[in-house]
């Protein structure tokens, strides 16, 4: 029954997303020693969602809208650009990795605190709060 | 969630991988007076296990450095030739020394991945308590 709130939709596609970056995030530090590795990355949580929306106000308002089943279609981890190489070819750097596990962490947590209040919200609505 | 789930598994593999090159790079140190000694060296490589997009690490197996073996003189000791040399080992300790700090560094941050996916998924947990 919450599935269909649009709200907790998008707050799970969010959490949904950090977990997947999480993984890649793992894999690149996993792999920071591993001559020839090229570091990966997810396209950001506000992009994805934007291609999958589509325009404000036409979201998810049909059974086929589902958006947490095309986000996760489309986490598809894409070298990162830029990246530089070290001599035996890893583009591996430990410190942006780091940066983008905090960010994933952040967003993980931003995510559940808006499905816990959006629950806490649906609670006293129904007069359990 | 198949693959937050994975992210423990990748990061416990690369826990696993640098223990491996750890244990090598100690070895080596250990055998640094060891006439005829080879260092020993492990490469890593990408191991994608199953269906899964999410690639753990793995250590290759252990090669000798082809490096050749350090003359060294003294007459005196019981394995030195008829020039007054015998074969050291070819390790260099400021090698292994900068070998062990970047395998200590990637364990810790692998370390952080772990504990980070950890915390995650009991967050989500927290959701079904009340």
């Amino acid at each position: 029954m919450f599935e269909k709130l649009e709200i907790f939709r998008m707050s799970h596609a969010m959490a949904t997303h950090a977990g997947a970056r999480q993984a890649v995030v793992a894999q690149n530090m996993a792999n920071a020693d591993t001559p020839g590795y090229a570091a990966r990355d997810l396209a950001p949580f506000k992009t994805l969602y934007e291609a999958q929306a589509g325009t404000p106000g036409s979201r998810a308002t049909r059974e086929g809208h589902m958006l947490g089943q095309g986000a996760q279609a489309g986490f598809s981890p894409s070298e990162r650009e830029g990246a530089q190489r070290d001599p035996n070819g890893n583009s591996v750097a430990l410190e942006t990795e780091m940066l983008n596990a905090v960010e994933v962490k952040r967003q993980h947590d931003r995510a559940i605190a808006i499905y816990r209040s959006s629950l806490t919200q649906l609670r006293t609505a129904l007069g359990r709060g | 969630m198949s693959d937050f789930a994975n992210s423990l598994s990748v990061s416990a593999s690369g826990l696993k991988a640098q223990t491996q090159r750890l244990v090598h790079v100690s070895e080596n140190i250990a055998n640094a007076d060891t006439p005829g000694y080879r260092r020993k060296t492990v490469a890593f490589e990408t191991a994608f296990k199953g269906s899964s997009s999410t690639g753990t690490v793995e250590t290759g197996p252990v090669q000798l450095d082809r490096r050749e073996l350090s003359r060294i003189y003294d007459p005196g000791h019981p394995l030195a030739d008829a020039t007054g040399q015998y074969d050291g080992s070819n390790v260099d300790l400021m090698i292994e020394i900068a070998d062990a700090r970047e395998a200590q560094r990637s364990y810790e941050a692998n370390l952080k991945m772990f504990e980070q996916a950890r915390q995650m998924s009991s967050r989500l947990m927290e959701l079904l308590r009340r």
